[in-house]
């Protein structure tokens, strides 16, 4: 087993990364960039190393500062979380030649995998159903309008580079496609450096269906069951859930299968997660596949009883799968909300800044994964998730009442946050009804736009003139401002527990 | 003390009083008498006990007004003495000068026009970032670039003027 790890990330994931390797006994190595200098992931770590100024290309994207770290002192693996490193083949073939164990798959294996046009052809060979459209990247507009003409409209182009919804395009129509081809060749150049695009067809209406994976490296292969993530907004997930509520016993295993048939043709290892389009008749479609462990990755634990993150390590060790397919059995159902700094009132809007009050959920069932607290100050040079509430319950209906009974308990205070939308889609009837497919957000949000509604359920008083306990609460924040200041002027609780403690010590009698 | 509440769009006379125990406050809402206990369990979060319902109220000062978290609202609110004579009303027409505001906390990544240059309505003047997003101001009218306050690489904050359209 490892001694030592460096955890190649910052925010939830590097917290959640140390976490497990406290759990199993190894030391961990935190970097950081400037802005991040008080952030949880450093003041957790055993160690912690500065990478260099805020913007990601100075700092978490420097792969040769932090291999530097690593050898320097001594760690024996790096884990590299998900974004930044995690898909970078370069990066991980590196570590393989600096002798650093990457906690992930080969860099052959990312490479068949990462571009989604070798992925394609990879899915061919291991004959998994994909989408109709071509497996190499296409030279030329021409080109893109004969495909298109022999599978059909509607189309979608696509980056071979691609993620997270960028040098994307959907054409319902030939005389768009040139244009929608420069357009996301150029996108596509830009977010990534390749303006390679391929076509596929359009699935309409699909549901986001994905299947995680675990490959050891003695040639074992598994799949964890599937995760429904079609509740998006641009093409980024918002929400996801395990297991799918239209996804049976023998679906799960054909999609199983056909993950497992994919990783094992490409000597993939580690974990990794196979993603397929869903249709109305049960049709399924290998979208791509993410060689990295997912945001969303808490979901599937919760319903396996697996930890990812200790087997991920484990696996990189060289140990063999503890388990076999027959041994894993899903049970309850968990469902994740990623809550952004974002004002959703005010076009999604990103809201870095003081967490100026925290509040966080508790209790049954709830776990949260944040790397946040009062007083941090979320920067403005990565990307907005400030922390993933998971809620577990014996079914979806219970998940849900758990999660809105969660998201009641949570208040962010000093930035704008997520929270009431959703709070909006866990109240809406077509989610509760499971009746969701990747255009179903965008399609809540135009016919109730946030902010424009006050968040209302059945039992709940009319919305009206402003509640007298809200008066009553600005009256003695305004009266004691004035006098005292605002954390002395009332009896603070402190002098209560003082006053507890003091009567539980002479005997308890009062 | 005695103050105008503007609470959710409305406006309410407020008078209150500290009352026997630490914590108990007499309130008059419109003339109106309300009993409070108020405990601060830390700063900035209060329980609230009227009548024996209980309420946590989570105060929120971050920006230049106030707000209270109540259940599931954010309300916002602004207490005003009544013997102030300001008036806070500002009218923001579009004659004269107008600013060109941050509309998030950002950092500048473009200025696309120079002072001097004429600008149409909704035509992009600056472009700014933040968490792996962009954002154009627009101008907020036909006109004539005044002023540019702000250069590539500034960070600014939300509601900060970068420009001045006349």
């Amino acid at each position: 087993m490892f001694r030592k790890i460096l955890i190649a990330n910052r925010g939830e994931i590097a917290l959640r990364i140390l976490r497990a390797c406290r759990e199993l006994g190894i030391a961990t190595v935190a970097v950081y960039s400037d802005a991040d200098r008080a952030a949880l992931h450093v003041l957790e770590a055993d160690e912690a190393y500065r990478l260099g100024p805020a913007p990601a290309g100075e700092s978490y994207l420097r792969g040769d500062l932090i291999l530097d770290i690593a050898r320097r002192n001594h760690a024996d693996a790096i884990h590299p979380g998900y974004g930044f490193l995690s898909e970078n083949a370069n990066f991980a073939q590196a570590c393989e030649q600096a002798g650093i164990k990457f906690i992930g798959p080969p860099s052959s294996a990312m490479r068949v995998l990462g571009s989604k046009t070798n992925a394609r052809q990879a899915a061919d060979e291991a004959g998994m159903p994909r989408t109709p459209g071509c497996v190499t990247a296409l030279a030329s507009p021409e080109e893109a309008l004969d495909v298109a003409a022999a599978i059909g409209y509607p189309v979608m182009l696509k980056a071979a580079a691609g993620g997270g919804g960028k040098g994307m395009r959907a054409v319902a129509r030939a005389e768009d496609l040139p244009s929608a081809f420069a357009a996301a060749s150029s996108e596509a150049e830009r977010a990534f450096g390749s303006g390679e695009v391929y076509l596929e067809k359009l699935i309409e209406r699909p549901r986001h269906i994905e299947i995680q994976i675990l490959a050891d490296e003695h040639g074992h292969c598994v799949s964890l069951g599937e995760r429904e993530c079609s509740v998006q907004r641009r093409h980024q997930k918002v929400i996801e859930e395990a297991p799918s509520a239209v996804v049976g016993q023998d679906l799960r295993r054909r999609m199983g299968e056909a993950a497992v048939r994919l990783a094992l043709s490409a000597g993939y290892t580690n974990a990794g997660t196979v993603e397929f389009l869903l249709d109305d008749n049960q049709n399924f479609y290998f979208l791509e596949m993410n060689t990295r462990l997912q945001v969303e990755h808490p979901v599937t634990e919760l319903v396996t009883g697996y930890d990812l993150v200790h087997l991920q390590i484990r696996i990189a060790a060289g140990e063999p799968l503890p388990f076999d397919q027959q041994d894993i059995h899903l049970r309850g159902h968990a469902i994740e909300c990623r809550i952004y700094a974002e004002d959703p009132a005010n076009s999604f809007m990103p809201s870095p800044g003081r967490i100026t009050r925290l509040l966080q959920p508790g209790g049954p069932g709830i776990r949260e994964d944040c790397g946040i607290y009062e007083g941090w100050v979320v920067p403005m040079d990565y990307d907005p998730m400030l922390s993933k509430l998971i809620a577990y319950a014996p079914t979806r209906d219970l998940a849900i009442a758990r999660m809105l009974r969660a998201l009641d308990e949570y208040v962010i205070g000093g930035i704008r946050t997520n929270l009431d939308l959703f709070r909006q889609i866990l109240r809406d009837p077509e989610f509760r009804a499971a009746r969701i497919d990747t255009g179903y957000l965008d399609r809540l949000l135009a016919s109730s736009p946030p902010g424009a509604i006050h968040l209302q359920s059945a039992g709940d008083p009319q919305p009206g003139p402003p509640p007298i306990p809200a008066i009553a609460a600005a009256a003695v924040f305004e009266a004691t401002k004035a006098s005292n200041g605002l954390a002395d002027a009332l009896p603070s609780s402190s002098s209560v527990w003082k006053n507890t403690a003091r009567r539980e010590a002479v005997g308890g009698l009062d | 003390m005695k103050f105008n509440l503007e609470i959710d769009g409305q406006t309410r006379q407020v008078e209150i009083d500290p009352a026997d125990s630490p914590g108990e406050w007499r309130i008059r809402i419109d003339g109106e008498a309300v009993e409070a206990d108020a405990h601060l369990i830390r700063p900035g979060v209060m329980s609230l006990l009227l009548a024996g319902r209980a309420h946590r109220i989570v105060l929120d000062h971050s920006s230049s007004d106030p707000a209270l978290h109540i259940g599931r609202q954010r309300i916002p609110y602004r207490a005003e003495d009544p013997r102030s004579l300001r008036s806070r009303r500002r009218h923001s027409g579009t004659d004269g000068p107008v600013p060109v505001k941050a509309s998030m906390p950002g950092r500048v990544v473009r200025v696309l026009v120079e002072k001097g240059d004429s600008v149409a309505a909704h035509q992009a003047v600056l472009v700014i970032e933040a968490m792996k997003m962009q954002n154009e101001l627009k101008s907020p009218k036909d006109g004539c670039v005044a002023e540019i306050r702000v250069s590539p690489g500034d960070t600014v904050a939300a509601g900060d003027t970068l420009a001045i359209i006349e």
